[in-house]
């Protein structure tokens, strides 16, 4: 008996950390339980659509149109990667996918570019006007792209880019730039002042401070960046929706045709919108780390 | 020679403050100076025009006898050591040290050769392929200096470099720092608050307070002869005891200094006597260090405050005194420490001396300072070029 | 002495280094961005084909237009709704999350919608909640649910040839029956083949002595006689037949294989014989979420659904800058969990919520995909919005830029607060 009162008195830390009772400390955990269940199920609701519609995008039309997805753990044979095939095959749908990259690909790269090349000036170079600019920028984050559909729609008319994959590249850039301006000029800003002027003292030029210091130094933010705007431009459907025309479209606006007998398209939907998925989640899951805190550093868009 | 001069320049901010108070300034070649005082007195400013990271509002800055208006930072031939160093965190050590190399584009082997020198001579050949965050702080420290030093500058500037160290590596870069601008024939103009480096380092001290330049020489000559109060304050650990004291004039005789109830003579053949005379009637501050005072033996003549002692700091090697001797205490502005004019004591550690006790402090009164309670000059002959 | 501040503070750094830098950018943003904002309210006051001035008519014909009004009043239900459900959602998640060890997963998958397509999310909630239950999740879900406690019935839709009055609780028959007497109950609007296989011919019973006796039978026209057992006719077994008298269930049978029913000892006087209505309810089909009464909350819960990740992440990163010292203090000075939540935390992450939910009403203002792709075309009147509206006016069916112009400057002044509100926090957090 002894012994074991020594041993509890020896497990209570001195400094007198919360007493708590057995009672409590069951309830505490189970408390806990109740939380990680709750959650759990949360995730499961979140994963669930998602997975119907992999499922979905597995079976064949008839199987989608007489049995729901979720048969398929009863019935796993039905299981088939036909409607891929069928979806590449198909030369429209192809190009479409194709298309996706050939406008989203340059879209980001220029966007990274004149981003950064306008953010080392906001944030490094003084000029009269510095200011308001990058007011101005900070208003444009929420512009919607509604205001310059027409407009744009007309200029591109007059420059015979309407309808081509250079007209929606530039559109996305423009409307891309106030983000990415606002996030880069953010993260330039934020370099230590000292490591500017040590490379200025250095002897280096505007120019070569920019490509030599704050570039590699601002690596994590330009790697947000061009996640961000990857997918935000891979993902687009409106711009394209005006913009682009039948050999230019990206498969979102591609495969638009196909809602309107939604219930016996099932599978033709669900695997084009899978599809498309595909590079979304690959992105995301690799650079998972960079693409939440471009979305937190915006947080406006 | 001189390497770089300021002449009647200020500096203004766009909110209004002054930051730099028509200064003028020079510093020879192979010289080393410092600016030293409280921060925010713009000493960081003046080295920032030095090194054409700013421009002044007013006044000139000259290297080598040359206006350098507008010279931009990069053609100045001025490196500069930061005070969080500054070293580019995605380059190695030797990269860091080769980059002012690149830009100015250098062949490749002058750069590897130049790199490699450098790093000896600062002691960190072994740490050339680390990235900054891989070094400890002292070797950052170093990896800055050779980084400045590389492109062999005519100039260069030190803003505060020890400030990010500990104590004790500290005190080991005072002197390798100083040692080496040295041996290397560097002219260095380095910005610090304490006056310990400036002590330690300067061939020459500048000192500053609120953008203004208050005194400037030999590093014993400001701190024996400080040209304003605050100097006086400024320099020297501990710090000099600073009281008022009311003048009156006992003709042909001697000056009379009023101390709180007590009364110390300044007899007439006394060179300052006459200078302070010109107070007759009014308050003047008295500055005494630790130096000019000691205790007086019991029944002495002379200079002798009596007090209380107040306080005691023992410090192991010696022990500080504060003695109130009924003296109001003087307040350079901008330094706030003390209120009362308590007179500060060096004594041995082994003399005891008792809290409350009753002592004698005997006055040297050669090492007295008098100043203007008005304007914080200094009274009387300088007896130093000004 | 006096001094005029420098503004050129630093010598070598002209204006004229900055423009390289920026000149692609601002050609752009020029062309793209500002140009065609002003463009856009010009010809906001021009006609369809832009050639004549027509002043505010364009404004006017907006707010009369029904079909814009419903877009109006579907954007002030997701303003109102989704952006305060979602900061909801989010801030009791983030703070759950606190607890758990595998948050970063948790949080991950919540926030993966926020990387795929509105257009691929708008397929997978049109799949969800697709409306035949054999192909929507959630209606089969209800259909299961439902089913469970209310079996389906067996002869859904069936009802009697003539003589009865349909009721809330069933079928009730027009005449009385008394003791002894017989009764025929043919039923049609039931197919043949769905007649249980167990079912035998049917046949008239025999008067019974005090008893009431019947048939129920389906009572097919074709190769048979309306209202007569004919042979091939077969009865329906398993449907319950009641005995009412002054509304009171007095007995209550069910027809055996050959569709015959039996009240055995009925006491004299009249009842009236009802078939309940459980023997002919429709089979419960889940909802019409699709349809015109539900289309928006269920695009506003796909919102929510790829919206609430993005919440949690931001909360999170508040919570964990909130310094643990303030909630030691508060818990030192004897404050319990929820009193440091309500008093510590929620004061200390208000700032972080304000952002959240700004952010999250100017994306529900331009919200454009979901609607386009979950709405079927049928109902995509009732779930129209601002952005949606915009796009179908100038682009779609309607062709007229001059109304899509003054939607787009409509869009855009109510974008403009929040454009304000971000440039004072922008300016607040330089300064």
């Amino acid at each position: 008996m002894t012994l074991v009162a020594e041993e509890v008195r020896i497990e209570v830390p001195v400094s007198g950390a919360p007493k708590r009772g057995v009672l409590s400390r069951v309830a505490a955990r189970l408390g806990n339980g109740a939380i990680q269940l709750l959650l759990a199920l949360v995730a499961v609701f979140w994963l669930v659509p998602v997975f119907g519609l992999l499922i979905a995008s597995l079976r064949d039309e008839s199987a989608n149109t007489a049995t729901g997805w979720w048969t398929v753990f009863t019935k796993p044979a039905e299981l088939t990667l036909a409607n891929y095939a069928e979806l590449v095959a198909n030369q429209a749908v192809w190009q479409s996918f194709l298309n996706t990259f050939y406008i989203a690909v340059p879209a980001t790269v220029l966007v990274v570019v004149m981003a950064s090349l306008a953010s080392y000036a906001l944030s490094w170079i003084e000029f009269p006007g510095r200011e308001t600019l990058t007011v101005v920028v900070v208003g444009l984050l929420v512009m919607p792209i509604q205001v310059a559909l027409i407009p744009v729609a007309k200029l591109f008319g007059a420059f015979g880019l309407f309808g081509t994959i250079t007209g929606v590249v530039l559109f996305h850039v423009a409307f891309g730039l106030p983000f990415a301006i606002f996030l880069l000029r953010n993260f330039f800003a934020g370099i230590p002042r000292d490591l500017i002027e040590a490379a200025r003292m250095d002897g280096a030029t505007e120019w070569v401070i920019f490509k030599r210091v704050v570039l590699p130094v601002a690596k994590p933010a330009i790697a947000s960046l061009t996640i961000f705007q990857f997918l935000w431009v891979w993902n687009d459907m409106l711009v394209a929706l005006v913009f682009a025309d039948q050999d230019s479209a990206p498969i979102t606006v591609a495969l638009r045709a196909q809602l309107r007998q939604f219930g016996t398209n099932i599978d033709l939907l669900a695997t084009g919108a899978f599809l498309s998925m595909i590079v979304p989640l690959a992105v995301f899951l690799v650079f998972q780390k960079y693409f939440v805190q471009g979305v937190l550093a915006g947080s406006t868009k | 020679m001189t390497a770089v001069a300021l002449r009647d320049v200020s500096l203004v901010h766009p909110g209004g403050t002054v930051a730099v108070n028509d200064v003028s300034l020079s510093v020879a070649d192979g010289e080393f100076v410092v600016l030293l005082g409280p921060s925010g007195c713009g000493k960081s400013s003046i080295l920032r025009m030095v090194a054409g990271l700013q421009r002044p509002t007013s006044g000139q800055v000259f290297l080598d006898g040359v206006p350098a208006d507008d010279v931009p930072a990069r053609s100045r031939g001025v490196s500069m050591v930061f005070q969080d160093f500054a070293l580019y965190p995605h380059l190695t050590v030797a990269d860091n040290i080769g980059f002012p190399l690149d830009v100015a584009k250098r062949p490749r082997d002058e750069r590897a050769e130049r790199i490699a020198e450098v790093a000896e001579a600062f002691g960190i050949g072994d740490l050339l392929d680390r990235r900054p965050a891989e070094l400890s702080g002292g070797q950052r420290q170093r990896a800055a200096m050779a980084r400045a030093i590389v492109r062999g500058p005519r100039v260069l500037l030190m803003d505060e470099p020890l400030s990010n160290l500990d104590a004790v590596l500290r005190s080991g870069l005072r002197a390798e720092i100083a040692g080496l601008a040295r041996s290397l024939g560097l002219t260095v103009l380095y910005v610090t608050h304490d006056q310990i480096e400036a002590q330690t380092m300067a061939d020459r001290i500048a000192v500053l307070r609120n953008g203004v330049l208050e005194d400037e020489g030999r590093p014993d000559e400001v701190y024996r002869h400080p040209a304003t109060m605050h100097v006086a304050a400024f320099l020297g650990s501990p710090r000099m005891s600073l009281f008022k004291a009311y003048v009156q004039v006992v003709v042909d005789s001697h000056v009379e200094l009023h101390i709180g109830g007590q009364a110390i003579d300044l007899p007439w053949p006394d060179m300052r006597a006459r200078a302070v005379a010109h107070y007759d009637g009014e308050d003047i501050a008295v500055g005494a260090r630790t130096e000019a005072l000691r205790p007086a033996a019991p029944g002495s003549s002379g200079p002798v405050l009596k007090g209380q002692v107040r306080h005691l700091e023992h410090h192991g090697h010696e022990t500080l005194v504060s003695v109130d001797v009924g003296a109001w205490g003087v307040e350079p502005c901008g330094l706030h420490e003390l209120r009362t004019g308590e007179l500060v004591l060096r004594v041995r550690p082994d003399v005891r001396p008792v809290h409350g006790e009753h002592v004698g402090v005997h006055l040297c009164l050669e090492q007295l300072h008098f100043f203007d309670l008005a304007n914080g000059r200094r009274i009387g002959p300088r007896g130093r070029r000004r | 002495m006096k001094l005029r501040p420098s503004v050129d503070v630093a010598p070598g750094r002209s204006p004229r280094q900055a423009i390289p830098f920026l000149l692609p950018a601002l050609v752009v943003l020029a062309a793209l961005v500002l140009y065609p904002l002003v463009f856009s309210l010009i010809r906001s006051f021009f006609d369809a084909t832009g050639d004549e001035f027509v002043g505010l008519r364009n404004y006017v014909d907006t707010f009369t237009d029904p079909r814009t009004l419903t877009a109006f009043r579907n954007n002030v239900i997701w303003v109102v709704v989704a952006p305060a459900a979602v900061t909801g959602i989010g801030l009791i998640l983030a703070v759950l999350t606190e607890r758990i060890r595998w948050a970063t997963a948790f949080r991950l998958v919540l926030f993966m919608p926020m990387a795929i397509s509105l257009f691929a999310s708008g397929i997978i909630f049109r799949l969800v909640y697709e409306e035949t239950p054999n192909q929507g999740v959630v209606n089969a879900v209800l259909v299961g649910v439902h089913d469970m406690f209310s079996p389906s019935s067996q002869y859904p839709g069936a009802r009697p040839r003539e003589g009865y009055t349909p009721t809330e609780a069933g079928f009730i028959a027009d005449a009385p029956a008394r003791a002894g007497d017989t009764i025929t109950l043919p039923l049609v609007g039931f197919s043949p083949q769905d007649v249980p296989a167990q079912a035998l011919p049917a046949s008239v019973p025999a008067a019974g002595n005090g008893e009431v006796r019947g048939v129920v039978w389906l009572d097919v026209s074709v190769g048979g006689s309306a209202g007569k057992v004919d042979p091939i006719e077969r009865g329906l077994p398993g449907i319950a037949v009641e005995a009412v008298r002054d509304g009171q269930v007095v007995a209550r049978t069910t027809t055996g294989d050959d569709g015959r029913f039996t009240f055995p000892d009925l006491a004299s006087g009249e009842v009236a014989v009802r078939l309940p209505s459980s023997n002919f309810a429709l089979p419960f089909r889940g909802l019409t979420w699709l349809g015109p009464s539900l289309i928006t909350p269920v695009i506003i819960s796909s919102w929510i659904w790829i919206m609430t990740g993005f919440a949690i992440t931001f909360i999170a990163a508040g919570l964990s800058a909130i310094p643990r010292d303030a909630l030691e203090a508060a818990r030192v000075d004897g404050a319990t969990e929820w009193q440091v939540f309500r008093r510590v935390t929620i004061p200390l992450l208000s700032p972080v919520l304000l952002v959240v939910f700004v952010t999250l009403v100017i994306n529900v203002l331009k919200i454009f995909e979901l609607v386009f792709v979950i709405a079927p075309g049928s109902v995509q009147s009732e779930a129209n919005v601002l952005a949606l509206q915009m796009w179908q006016v100038s682009f779609g069916t309607g062709g007229d830029q001059g109304a899509g112009s003054a939607l787009a400057v409509i869009l855009f002044l109510l974008v403009a607060p929040a454009m304000l509100f971000n440039i004072r926090r922008f300016r607040r957090e330089r300064s």
